[in-house]
């Protein structure tokens, strides 16, 4: 990955965000005992992780670095620390590296991010923590107790001066569009700009102005069917450069709709079922970066397979009328009738409307209620058989 | 008017002294009441239709009196899906003042083990910072989805299912008091049907009375209205391979009729176990997979497709 392989060696490699840098060096250089940790502050992929490596390599520290997962709970943290904070001698010189430390979160165990900052208000040895961004209500807890660095994106033009510097050693080229396309779209994210270049550089489609322009959801599904082999349909996967949510959507919807035999019905499925649990999983921890394994996972239903066309819905217009009409209608009905009789929505439209209706219909109920509501009562008494 | 109409809320006890069976946690509970501001957080366990909701209602009532209405906040934890909710909801009804009569406010929630932990946790500080003033009596089926915490904050009492011949008096007392013929045989029905759940059986019961008589006959024609007879639809197409047909059924009760994922996969268990499948744990297993992923997924409706995909292609 030459976004590893890129990774600056020295802190002079490094591009952008001068001030911050030398302010970092400067906090380095008179540490003592009880300094206020820092806070690097900055959008994904502009160095703040490569710095505070860098840094404890120059100034001779041993890093211990934590990321989010691992500060969850205080046990952990603790477990983690301990031997840090206490006898030194043992380790060396260490400092304390916590990597996004925004992505703490207050599920499972509130401990985590109370321990680490006990921790931060009585420093015994460098700490250093990096974040995204600054607005939760964790980070406001946090950020009384340390000292901020901010951290911009990276200009174009410093940019475009980094990326020819890697070409140039790769020896590829870019076409100047593409150049500057590759720049624009990576938005001051050093990292996803060379992540970007190397698939296009690399790439397994000629590389012209259209490989990496977006393809929309629906020739993006049908181009990746038809695709003639893994690598191409890999391509048009990158390509679909839409909300993942969407994506697996798209997926599912067009895999219903294509009228395919049970068994393949499943296999895919599976695999949609897989996917869509590594987004439950982002979403709940807020760990983005694991959204990279999610192209990965849909690959796996790549097959050439023309049976499968891309479809919006994925339900027939009978019951997606009946969900957006009556649907509604009974949600109110329910709402409204669940509450008289102590029992959920859900439980009242289970096993009690169903009773309601027939005894409606048998003359020997009558409802006091909104007329509003007598046409659905009526089409759903109509159902009962 | 609804409550009236309905036998199951016409013939819902108004007293715990009038609950079916259960004698024991009504003695307690009666007990508890003599003095109502030592009384502790209750925790009601036990399976559907047993009064559990109904104890809890009828205690709010002999304790609160003529202040019931203004001092009794009545949540489902089913339908209050996140915690902001019910935070909201009982911090406004903390909120206003005049404690009238009334040795404290009562905040029902019901189907408390719908709630994830995350939202229990929540919930643990909210019984904690509004102690002074309330009390609150948490409704479950399922004491172990309840976490420990608030647990040990509560007395827990243990609902046990009604035995057969409680719910078949029961309903012969309705029976008369609505002048409705009903024989023995209707009536036995009708509690295999409802399998201890008194709710179901008395709702049973007023199907069966609209078509006349509560004979064997009509309880038989009525009993297949719940939608639960649609869950088991949905299971027989799925173990069929009839995937489309199956997952457009389940969609239709979600979408259209409302039923929670969490019921649905509730009633789909029950279903297999009817279904006396010769696969029987090979289905189960598969139903686990996907319960567990609806819980870490994002789109409950694909788990819940591809679970159907899966449960056709067992052999």
């Amino acid at each position: 990955m030459w976004s590893e392989k890129y990774r600056p060696q020295n802190i002079s490699d490094m591009v952008g965000n001068e001030e911050s840098r030398s302010s970092i060096m400067e906090w380095f250089a008179k540490w003592k005992k009880g300094t206020k940790p820092l806070l690097l502050i900055g959008p994904p992929g502009i160095g703040k992780t490569t710095i505070a490596y860098l840094v404890a390599k120059q100034f001779g520290y041993d890093l211990i670095g934590l990321n989010a997962s691992d500060v969850r709970s205080k046990s952990r943290i603790n477990e983690i620390l301990a031997p840090v904070l206490g006898n030194t001698t043992i380790l060396g010189t260490p400092m304390i590296f916590v990597d996004e430390v925004d992505g703490i979160h207050g599920r499972g165990d509130y401990g985590g991010a109370e321990a680490l900052i006990q921790i931060l208000k009585d420093p015994t040895v460098p700490i250093v923590l990096a974040a995204n961004s600054d607005v939760s209500d964790k980070m406001k807890s946090i950020k009384k107790v340390v000292k901020i660095i901010s951290f911009k994106p990276i200009p174009p033009r410093l940019l475009r001066v980094y990326l020819e510097n890697i070409l140039k050693k790769e020896n590829a080229t870019l076409s100047p569009g593409s150049l500057i396309k590759v720049i624009d779209k990576s938005r001051g994210d050093i990292r996803s700009m060379i992540n970007l270049t190397q698939s296009l550089v690399t790439g397994f489609n000629p590389q012209t102005e259209k490989s990496f322009e977006t393809i929309n959801v629906e020739d993006g599904i049908n181009a990746f069917f038809k695709a003639n082999s893994v690598e191409e349909a890999r391509g048009v996967l990158y390509a679909m450069q839409i909300d993942p949510r969407q994506k697996i959507d798209a997926f599912y919807s067009s895999i219903i709709t294509s009228n395919l035999d049970k068994n393949t019905l499943a296999k895919y499925l599976e695999i949609i079922s897989r996917s869509d649990i590594l987004f439950g999983k982002i979403m709940k921890t807020q760990n983005w970066r694991l959204l990279r394994y999610l192209n990965e996972t849909l690959i796996e239903l790549y097959q050439n397979d023309d049976r499968i066309r891309y479809s919006k819905y994925n339900l027939s217009w009978p019951l997606l009328n009946r969900i957006r009409w009556d649907g509604r209608k009974i949600k109110s009905l329910s709402s409204l009738m669940a509450h008289k009789l102590h029992l959920s929505s859900s439980s009242f439209s289970t096993i009690g409307l169903p009773f309601v209706l027939f005894c409606i219909k048998n003359k020997k109920l009558e409802l006091e209620l909104e007329e509003t509501f007598g046409e659905i009562i009526e089409k759903e008494m109509e159902l009962i058989k | 008017m609804l409550s009236t109409g309905m036998w199951v809320e016409k013939y819902r006890p108004q007293k715990l002294s009038e609950i079916v069976n259960q004698t024991e946690i009504i003695g307690s509970l009666e007990e508890l009441i003599k003095n109502p501001a030592d009384m502790p957080h209750l925790l009601f366990s036990g399976s559907a239709g047993v009064g559990k909701t109904t104890a809890a209602l009828c205690l709010a009532r002999q304790v609160l009196g003529e202040n019931v209405k203004d001092y009794t906040l009545e949540l489902n934890a089913s339908d209050e899906r996140g915690i902001g909710m019910v935070r909201e909801k009982v911090k406004k009804f903390t909120r206003f003042a005049g404690m009238a009569d009334a040795p404290f406010k009562l905040i029902i929630l019901d189907e408390a083990d719908e709630m994830t932990n995350d939202a229990q946790t929540a919930l643990r500080r909210i019984i904690e910072d509004t102690a002074k003033f309330c009390r609150f009596i948490l409704i479950a089926n399922n004491i172990s989805k309840i976490i420990d915490p608030i647990q040990s904050r509560c007395a827990t009492f243990k609902f046990t299912s009604v035995p057969e011949e409680d719910v078949i008096a029961r309903l012969a007392e309705i029976t008369k008091k609505e002048k409705v013929k009903a024989d023995k045989k209707g009536l036995k029905e009708i509690y295999d049907y409802s399998e201890g759940d008194l709710r179901h059986a008395i709702n049973l019961l007023q199907a069966t009375a609209s078509l006349g008589e509560v004979s064997q006959e009509n309880v038989k024609a009525s009993a297949g209205l719940a939608k639960t007879s649609d869950v088991d639809l949905v299971l027989k197409m799925a173990l069929d391979g009839k995937i489309t047909d199956a997952r457009e059924k389940m969609i239709e009760l979600i979408k259209v009729y409302g039923m929670s994922e969490s019921d649905f996969l509730k009633y789909l268990n029950s279903s297999v176990f009817k279904s006396k499948h010769e696969h029987l744990s090979k289905i189960l297993e598969v139903i686990a997979k996907y319960d567990y992923r609806i819980l870490v997924g994002a789109n409950p409706e694909i788990q819940l497709s591809a679970l159907l995909a899966e449960l056709g292609n067992i052999e």
